[in-house]
């Protein structure tokens, strides 16, 4: 009985299977023999994508000469010229605090409020002097580089725009093709005349960074 | 047993959509097969990373991204890793002709339809940063847009051009050129000074120049310019700048 169930449900089933294959075959049967496995696309430089741009966010610390150490933030966009070479466009912020005067003399302002918001841009040549890898396992490897950079730009503190020399360095890690993390120094070179004479004033920058590559 | 392959036969005639599954012709890939007797694979896009890999003659390879003149490529077993664009160049893509890629050199300078560069230098006695893009018209004319900021030690000015550039010599490596152009600049005296009195007035400037054509995409260019300031007193004012920035053509 069971046996011929099985007959009765399988016959039908394997025929309805076997016909559809052969359908699916005819309907093919237009097409070449053996067929390409990718249609051929003519290979131009717009199908290529292209990831010379960078854009990222940093934050850090600012020691602001004669007016304490403040938290820095920022942005920054990079063009790379090349393997070696790239521009990179940069703007931060950040706070001056107190000179050791006024807190010494108590009820002392030598700036007002506004004018110790502190923020820079500056316009970079960067150069990647030592491109290589850190190894994380055995397998696993980031690409790195380590540059030197410098430029100049201008500096909005103590209620004046001044000329604004910059040069650092800094260390590149690339999480994967398109995302790095930065680590950096720099230094900032101003001339200031807030506090009497005028001098240079020299500024270090520590940071650290994301940037993405588009 | 007769069940699975019940099963089985059943599901046989589906595998004419697995190319519909796998989104299998939804994306142009680009693909490219080596022609040279080898190209080198470097584990980054540089060339101080060491090659690691080499495709043969013959071998298909799969283009992810570039990045300046590298190009990451995957193999059939899944490898990646970079390849110079100079190679890749040299390869054919599925349609049998040689890949459409253009490694900028001295003769695209001389045909170049936009440009664009960073300056820095003095204008009189002052430290100027600019920004310049240009548009070429003709091999020999350009225009350009300028922005600059000066910062000097009693004022923050400010000022945008617009001029016009003649090269008689487009196709020198050392190309000199002329410019002659009109603009606008905003002074803003420094706090500290006894008289705050911001002010702003037309200008004009002529100038000359030198661009020197380096390598790939770029070229330096250094310049000298006058400026007239057109004042509403009696006398006009004058400034001289030289410039010194690195352009980027397309």
């Amino acid at each position: 009985m069971e046996n011929r169930t099985q007959h009765l449900f399988l016959k039908p089933m394997c025929l309805a299977a076997g016909l559809s294959v052969a359908a699916a075959a005819q309907a093919q049967d237009d097409r070449p023999l053996i067929e390409p496995d990718v249609t051929p696309v003519p290979v131009t430089e717009a199908l290529i994508d292209t990831e010379n741009f960078e854009i990222g966010a940093f934050v850090g610390v600012l020691n602001i000469e004669d007016f304490e150490s403040s938290l820095l933030y920022g942005g920054k966009l990079t063009y790379h010229l090349s393997e070696s070479f790239f521009f990179e466009a940069r703007v931060g912020f950040a706070e001056g605090g107190e000179t050791s005067f006024e807190k010494l003399a108590g009820n002392v302002e030598v700036l007002t409020d506004s004018e110790r918001d502190y923020s820079y841009y500056n316009i970079n040549l960067g150069y990647n002097v030592l491109p290589g890898e850190a190894f994380l396992t055995e397998n696993y490897a980031f690409n790195t580089n380590f540059y030197l950079i410098a430029g100049a730009g201008a500096t909005d503190f103590a209620g004046d725009t001044r000329f604004t020399l910059n040069l650092g360095a800094g260390y590149q890690v690339l999480l994967t093709d398109s995302v790095a993390v930065h680590i950096g120094v720099r230094q900032h070179y101003y001339r200031i005349d807030v506090l009497g004479a005028e001098k240079t004033s020299m500024n270090t920058e520590v940071s650290t960074g994301l940037s993405v590559f588009f | 047993m007769p069940i699975a392959i019940l099963v089985f036969l059943l599901i046989l005639p589906a595998q004419s959509w697995a190319g519909w599954l796998w989104g299998q012709g939804d994306e142009d890939v680009a693909r490219v097969q080596v022609t040279e007797p080898y190209v080198a694979w470097r584990t980054g896009p540089a060339t101080g990373y060491p090659v690691f890999h080499t495709s043969e003659q013959g071998e298909w390879l799969t283009i992810l991204q570039r990045k300046t003149s590298w190009i990451k490529v995957t193999d059939s077993r899944g490898r990646e890793g970079w390849v110079a664009v100079a190679d890749i160049a040299r390869t054919v893509d599925a349609t049998g002709n040689p890949v459409d890629l253009q490694v900028p050199d001295f003769a695209s300078f001389s045909n170049r339809r936009v440009e664009a560069g960073l300056m820095m230098g003095e204008f009189d006695g002052a430290a100027v940063t600019a920004g310049y893009g240009g548009f070429w018209m003709t091999q020999n004319l350009s225009a350009e847009l300028w922005a600059s900021q000066i910062l000097g030690s009693a004022s923050e000015i400010r000022m945008i051009n617009a001029n016009l550039v003649h090269q008689p010599f487009p196709h020198w490596r050392v190309s000199p050129f002329f410019t002659l152009g009109v603009g606008h600049i905003w002074v803003d005296p420094k706090a500290t000074l006894a008289q705050p009195e911001e002010r702003d007035n037309s200008i004009g400037h002529a100038g000359l120049g030198v661009r020197a054509y380096i390598t790939d995409r770029y070229f330096i260019r250094a310049e000298v310019k006058d400026y007239k300031v057109f004042t509403t007193r009696s006398t006009n004012e004058e400034a001289t700048e030289w410039k010194i920035g690195l352009s980027i053509f397309f």
